[in-house]
């Protein structure tokens, strides 16, 4: 209760900050471009403005989905329920944006829309857990970047507000069948927080299906990665990387400081604190109720940054790459899931086996640590995150199951980021946020033909298939 | 007064004088205060003289007059005029030899922007040939020193800033004006071949490896032309203009008519190989100064036959003493810190001569120190002897004068006391021109150890145990017996003179009791004061029988047994796979990519590593290897027509908007790991492209992934010869920052006209050639000067060499067309091309082949419109499509990215595989022999697990010519070896840091 308290007061004060901060945006705008004028590089000023106009004034023209009317039967296909066995000839039922029946017989009122589905399968929409999208439309143009804030330390910074529901890049995953991201900020230590975001809707409230889900903590890197530092580079570098520990320690033990003070205050056995937006937006997060997203690279940074989250009392989520093969150990005691950052990387070291990245997925689940699979994470893969089936693909050719794989990929981050209740299998009372294909969504070949995201029926349109079709209409007029 | 303390090289200014000894004054230098005429003549008696690595005298003298060496030999007549030097027990080496002392320049040459300077410079601020040594900044004394310290006599001074860095200079490292000191001028032109370091905010040309040398080449072009140029002036002056004044070329020019030596400074092992490279292209004389890596390129340098100066800065040991640090060690550096002294052995082993220096030691006295590890590990000391006198007096040109103890030689000598190679003997002197330099004068005695020490007291002689510990400055000691153990304090050693004192109450003699006398190794001898001031004579002889410390070099050496063998780098094939004669593959599903489509169960002969048969039902031929791929299946090698793998130092050379003239092919890496990782995911070959940083960049290189062979090996030599051409944002800076607003073109119309210009001025250029040779009469005619930028785009325009264009939007991609048909030529391929499918019907018509990813978009602005479905449009508009990767992990599934065509526009699966094979193939008009699996065609095939176009698949074997160059369990053997040789290095670190009790082998 406490913790809902904390989250509406801080959207409240957003809101309240939204006018000034518009009011802000304009004034630093119209210097902004005065101080480009007085430079005289019309260039410049042309790229801001066209600029401007990109992030601004463009919407994909895909139309949101209708929110679900009456029941619906995918009635024939193969149902993979990825929970549970996988039904051959079976209905799938839903009603009001929530799956109400799976099985092989069922009964349909009137009013159920039935679609045959023969020959084709339904699997739960895919999850990219570790993603930017939302948070940006074209890399290289820095208007259009809004993933990472600056400061080191801002916890009460929160993706959900910044997503932006026409960004083209949303139908383009949708239409491969990713039909959430875990969508995370980035920057300095403590980032913010992360939100579970489906691919449709009007809004970004419609978007969000939970946030906050995580805090991002970015674990500074532990020892120069190669020893070609002098040794005033070295000491320069511990120097650093200790006072980036240090501040991660203070932000947490300041925000605990908060919380007693308020706690006192609440009790009435303090006079009033003034408040701190930081230190509220941390509270689920010492209160347990959402976990640390820790991204640590090395080996190092894994067993640093695990001894530093035990001793503070949290809820880890790891975020890692190949070096996690070491710390399985570590991983599996302190029962810590990992999210890992994709199999379509190089290895990190040149003596490495040329396989480690498509490996150590295998090891993960053969150890019995719980895990997903996701990409890179880069803003540059936030318009390539359509490919996050083919991440787990290239395990299972290395040796992990196909079951597994899929489950890396829909139930595995769902139960990981605490929203399991919602999606991540075909269950009943889950949401029908589901594909329907005509193959094995891990091949490339594979087409999805239908996607209903909280029943919604979603277009499987995009930037892309309009402008096939554009072209088409070229050549075939030539013709 | 700092002046004064300081060393200058001069020529032309006078007078800044360091010391002024009588015989080391110019000449020419007018005497200012009493003249100082000492005698200049000097016998130096009874020591042991090494003249040379072969010719020892163990007992002899040297006689010297005036820095001359005129007289040496067991019995020789000792002049009446000489001075007496009794070196009973030392010996006497020839002066080494420093063949490579880099020296900063005072002042750069060339003009600086914003700045005309006065001086005809070359227009590239790193060429400055005419530069030379003597305009260095001045030397330091203790620079001097310092080299001297080592034994260093004499020292070749390298101006060390640019590319062409000038001409070197031979001195003496003896006191003294310049004039007295300098031995030879002109040694050497100077080149280093390394990108220069960036000065100002703005990268400068060169900033890649290729452009290093592209430079070198034009330079040389350039020098040639100017020679001719003058000279053709000189005859025809009235009617033609005047060709430029040019003190670079000029310089140039004359070394390379006088055939100058070229002295080439590399930083790694394949980087000496290119240095070699431009050397025979141009006929140089040239001298290889390595880099330390000389031992993994032992064949290359054996056939170079140049002259190799090697450095001997040995890397520190690898942190590994936590698993998390070893971890981010590669094996190379492993390797490189147990192999790098044995260098100098394999060189040895393999009969390379080779110089020593003390080039990129930071600290000089490390020099001696690691020469000697050379040794124990397990050089002969006369081969180490020879690479620091006699090789380096020869390649220097001066081996009349140093090099040896000889007759009619320069009076450059090292007093050592003892073999000079053994770590305990220290340097006593140096003598340079005549002058004799103190060293180390104390001798190094090393009292630690136990002493039979006899008081001869005034009553009675007292016998006790002496134990002393610790060096000089540092000892402490013991006097013991059985019962007892008195300290002993105080125990100084000043030159020869020791001292110390003890408590004497327990042997009987009350109070303090003070020794002093004379140390030597073995005895000490002195007298003694007791508490009353009386005095006695005390001595002591060492007690352990080791009684010499030169027998040390005699002890047997452990590392001699070291086999000797090139470390290999992790999966690391030391010659490329052997051909198997014949290899049949039988049963498999063949995507073939040619008209014979799929074949289902069936066969695959390979013979001599050409296709002879692909179909059903073939017939094994006998010694055949049989290839069982039952329920597998068979692709052509896959092929990658856009990579950046295996470039060294620079996939751009981006700081001009065309550069034209630099080559990839320069600088292929045939230790990229990438090659090999390649490989395992079915790849055979890619186009090794120049970066998209400008319009025009360089020329490009094909080369099939041949494993284990060397850069020239690698290379596809039939491929059309191509070129990288860039458009769009990349080219006009837009996503480079904000100091990034000045180089032409900042638009998209201005990269049109770049284009256009540079092609119009490769068709003046191919005119004016045409013109000048067709004269019959060239006697007086300035040629035109060759220039290797302008060639490149008449290649060209005469369809010998294919334009590769980085592409994006619509406009530009048409625009190029339109360019190149105006021009008359074809296009190669536009590379990217992301919105061909935008004007597909206009690349069709031309003809260009559009080699473009499979899905990427939305990274820049110009990649918003790009589309999955491009390749499909294209293709079905007639284009010739391929997939490219631009990505060392994108290139290790080529073959999921062509099932990327299927799934986007429905292409066939088999016409999607030729989006990898057969299509990149033609692009780069090598599909005579590669790109299909078909008679006559090279038998470059994959083996996969399964459907090539299925995520689940792995690739198991890569076969390239009948060499197979990855296969599965090949694979795992070697990370056995890898993993294995790596803790073993490890230990051996340990080891060496950490030496256990009781010693190790």
């Amino acid at each position: 209760m406490k913790k809902y308290l904390n989250k509406y007061s801080l959207s409240s004060r957003h809101s309240g900050n939204l006018l000034a901060g518009i009011h802000g945006s304009v004034n630093t705008q119209i210097s902004g471009i005065t101080s480009i004028l007085s430079v005289k590089n019309i260039l410049f000023f042309t790229l801001a403005i066209s600029c401007l106009y990109l992030a601004q004034a463009h919407a994909s023209d895909e139309i949101p989905g209708n929110k679900q009317t009456h029941p619906i039967a995918l009635t024939g296909g193969t149902v993979h329920t990825v929970s549970g066995e996988t039904l051959v000839n079976a209905t799938l039922l839903f009603d009001n944006g929530k799956i109400t029946a799976i099985g092989s017989t069922m009964t349909l009122s009137d009013s159920t829309e039935k679609i045959d589905i023969s020959g084709k399968h339904v699997y739960p929409g895919l999850i990219a857990a570790n993603s930017r999208v939302g948070l940006v439309e074209i890399d290289a143009v820095r208007s259009t970047q809004d993933y990472a804030e600056v400061t080191q330390i801002k916890p009460n910074v929160r993706v959900e507000s910044a997503l932006n529901p026409d960004s083209e890049l949303l139908p383009v995953l949708r239409a491969n069948g990713i039909t959430m991201t875990h969508t995370i900020p980035m920057g300095g230590l403590l980032s913010g927080t992360s939100a579970m975001v489906m691919m449709d809707g009007w809004t970004w409230e419609d978007l969000t299906l939970r946030a906050p889900i995580g805090l991002y903590v970015n674990w500074p890197t532990m020892a120069p990665f190669r020893g070609n530092l002098n040794e005033k580079q070295k000491s320069e570098f511990l120097k650093k990387r200790d006072s980036q520990i240090q501040q991660l320690k203070d932000a947490f033990a300041d925000a605990r400081a908060y919380s007693k003070a308020k706690e006192a205050e609440s009790l009435k056995t303090s006079v009033y604190h003034k408040s701190d937006i930081r230190w509220e937006a941390m509270m689920p997060v010492l209160n347990k109720e959402i976990p640390v997203l820790l991204e640590a690279s090395g080996i190092r940074e894994i067993e640093a940054s695990i001894d530093w989250a035990m001793s503070e009392d949290l809820d880890v989520v790891l975020m890692t790459g190949t070096d996690v093969r070491f710390a399985l150990d570590l991983l599996k005691e302190k029962n810590i899931p990992v999210i890992y950052k994709g199999t379509l990387a190089l290895p990190l070291r040149r003596y490495e086996p040329y396989d480690t990245p498509f490996t150590v997925p295998k090891l993960m689940s053969d150890s019995g640590v719980r895990y997903c699979i996701s990409g890179s994470g880069t803003p540059f893969e936030a318009a390539h995150e359509r490919n996050l089936p083919y991440q787990a693909a290239m395990a299972v050719a290395y040796g992990l199951s196909p079951e597994e794989a899929l489950k890396a990929i829909t139930l595995y981050p769902a139960q990981i980021l605490g929203v399991a209740d919602r999606v991540g299998a075909l269950e009943v009372g889950k949401d029908a946020t589901l594909i329907v294909t005509d193959g094995d969504p891990l091949d490339i070949r594979t087409q999805v033909e239908m996607e209903y995201i909280q029943g919604r029926a979603v277009q499987l349109t995009s930037r892309h298939t309009r402008l096939n079709d554009k072209y088409k209409t070229k050549y075939a007029r030539m013709k | 007064m700092k002046a004064l303390s300081r060393f200058r090289i001069f020529m032309f200014v006078q007078g800044i004088i360091f010391f002024i000894p009588q015989f080391a004054m110019g000449q020419t230098q007018p005497q200012d205060a009493i003249r100082e005429n000492t005698p200049n003549v000097h016998a130096l008696i009874n020591s042991r003289i090494v003249q040379s690595p072969d010719r020892i005298i163990e007992k002899g003298t040297i006689i010297l007059r005036d820095g001359i060496i005129t007289d040496v030999g067991e019995s020789v007549k000792i002049p009446e005029d000489a001075r007496i030097w009794d070196y009973s027990g030392l010996t006497v080496y020839p002066g080494f030899i420093e063949s490579y002392m880099p020296v900063k320049l005072e002042e750069k040459t060339g003009s600086k922007n914003g700045t005309t300077s006065l001086k005809p410079a070359y227009w590239n601020p790193n060429v400055h040939p005419e530069e030379s040594a003597f305009n260095c900044a001045p030397l330091k004394d203790t620079d001097l020193q310092a080299l001297r310290n080592q034994g260093i006599t004499a020292a070749v001074l390298i101006p060390e800033d640019g590319i062409f860095s000038g001409s070197s200079v031979l001195i003496s490292l003896g006191e003294g004006t310049a004039n007295s000191q300098v031995l030879k001028q002109n040694v050497a032109q100077n080149i280093h071949f390394s990108r220069p370091p960036r000065s100002g905010e703005l990268p400068v040309y060169p900033a890649s490896q290729m452009g290093v040398i592209a430079l070198i080449r034009q330079t040389f072009l350039d020098a040639d032309w100017y020679d001719k140029a003058q000279r053709a002036y000189v005859l025809n002056q009235s009617s033609q203009i005047r060709p430029e004044t040019n003190l670079a070329l000029q310089a140039l020019a004359l070394s390379l008519k006088e055939k100058q030596p070229f002295a080439f400074r590399t930083f790694d092992d394949l980087n000496s190989l290119r240095a070699l490279k431009v050397a025979r292209e141009f006929g140089l004389n040239v001298w290889l100064v390595g880099n330390g890596e000389e031992y993994r390129q032992l064949t290359p340098l054996k056939n170079a036959n140049v002259p190799l100066i090697i450095p001997v800065n040995f890397p520190p040991a690898p942190d590994v003493d936590s698993p998390e640090d070893a971890v981010q060690l590669s094996l190379r550096e492993l390797n490189h810190w147990d192999s790098a002294p044995l260098n100098a052995r394999f060189l040895k082993n393999a009969d390379i001569p080779f110089s020593f220096s003390s080039v990129d030691l930071k600290n000089k006295s490390d020099f001696l120190k690691n020469i000697r590890k050379t040794v124990e590990r397990g050089l002969p000391p006369e081969d180490a002897l020879a690479a620091l006198t006699m090789v380096p007096a020869t390649v220097l040109g001066m081996d009349d004068k140093l090099g040896s103890i000889d007759t009619g030689k320069l009076a450059h000598l090292i007093v050592c006391y003892g073999d000079i190679f053994a770590k305990e003997n220290s340097i006593f002197s140096l003598w340079i021109n005549g002058k004799i330099y103190e060293i180390q004068k104390k001798p190094q005695f090393d009292l630690a150890g136990a002493w039979d020490l006899n008081l001869q007291l005034p009553q009675q002689n007292l016998m006790q145990e002496l134990v002393l510990s610790g060096k000089a400055g540092k000892l402490s000691g013991a006097l013991k017996s059985d019962s007892l153990k008195i300290s002993v304090n105080k125990i100084a050693l000043d030159f020869s003179r020791i001292s110390m004192v003890f408590l004497g109450d327990s042997l009987g003699l009350k109070g303090m009791v003070r020794l002093s006398g004379k140390a030597e190794a073995n005895h000490l001898t002195g007298s003694g004061m007791l508490a009353d001031g009386s005095v006695f004579k005390w001595n002591a002889k060492r007690k352990s029988a080791m009684e010499s410390k030169n027998d040390t070099r005699k002890k047997p050496n452990p590392d001699l047994n070291e086999p000797l063998s090139v470390p290999l780098d992790a999966y690391a094939y030391r010659h490329i796979p052997a051909q198997q004669p014949i290899v049949f593959v039988q049963n498999a599903t063949i995507w073939t990519s040619s008209e014979k489509g799929l074949l289902e169960e069936a066969d695959l002969l390979i013979v001599n590593g050409k296709i002879t048969e692909v179909g059903k039902n073939l017939t094994a031929p006998a010694k055949a290897l049989i290839i069982d791929a039952r329920g597998k299946h068979v692709t052509p090698g896959l092929i990658d027509a856009h990579s950046h793998t295996a470039i060294s130092q620079g996939v751009n050379e981006g700081t001009q908007a065309v550069t034209s003239e630099v080559r990839i092919e320069d600088v292929i890496n045939p230790e990229d790991i990438g090659l090999y990782r390649e490989l395992a995911g079915g790849l055979t070959i890619i186009n090794q492209l120049h970066g998209s940083a400008n319009p025009i960049g360089g020329q490009n290189s094909v080369i099939k992934l041949r494993w284990g062979a060397d850069a020239e090996g690698l290379r596809v030599r039939d491929a059309i010869p191509g070129i990288k051409f860039a458009l769009g944002e990349n080219v006009k800076q837009s996503n480079w920052g904000e100091k990034f607003t000045t180089r032409y073109p900042q638009t998209r119309m201005g990269v049109e006209q770049i284009i256009f210009d540079r092609f119009k001025a490769a068709q003046d250029y191919e005119l004016t050639w045409q013109k000048y040779n067709e004269r019959r009469d060239k006697t007086g005619i300035i040629p035109p000067r060759r220039d290797l930028e302008l060639e490149a785009l008449v290649e060209i325009l005469n369809g010998k060499r294919l334009i590769h264009s980085h592409s994006y939007r619509q406009d530009e991609i048409l625009m190029l067309t339109r360019l190149a048909e105006y021009f008359n030529f074809q296009i190669g391929t536009f590379q990217h091309v992301l919105e061909g499918y935008k004007v597909a019907e206009a690349l069709a018509q031309h003809g260009a082949g559009a080699s473009t990813f499979s899905d990427w978009w939305a990274y820049k602005f110009e990649v918003y419109d790009a589309i999955p479905y491009n390749g499909a449009i294209m293709h079905e508009a007639g284009v010739l499509v391929s997939f490219n990767s631009d990505d060392n992990e994108l290139a290790r599934r080529m073959n999921l990215e062509a099932a990327k065509a299927v799934k986007y526009g429905g292409v066939p699966e088999q016409e999607a595989l030729k989006f990898v094979t057969l299509n990149p193939a033609k692009q780069l008009r090598i599909d005579h022999r590669v790109g299909s699996l078909e008679k006559g065609k090279d038998g470059d095939f994959v083996v996969w697990s399964g459907h090539p176009l299925s995520s689940f698949s792995r690739c198991e074997q890569t076969w390239i010519e009948g060499r197979k160059y990855f296969d599965l369990e090949n694979d795992l053997q070697m990370r056995d070896t890898v993993e294995k040789e790596r803790q073993r290095l490890i230990q051996k670190v340990l080891i060496s840091q950490n030496k256990p009790a009781g010693g190790l082998k």
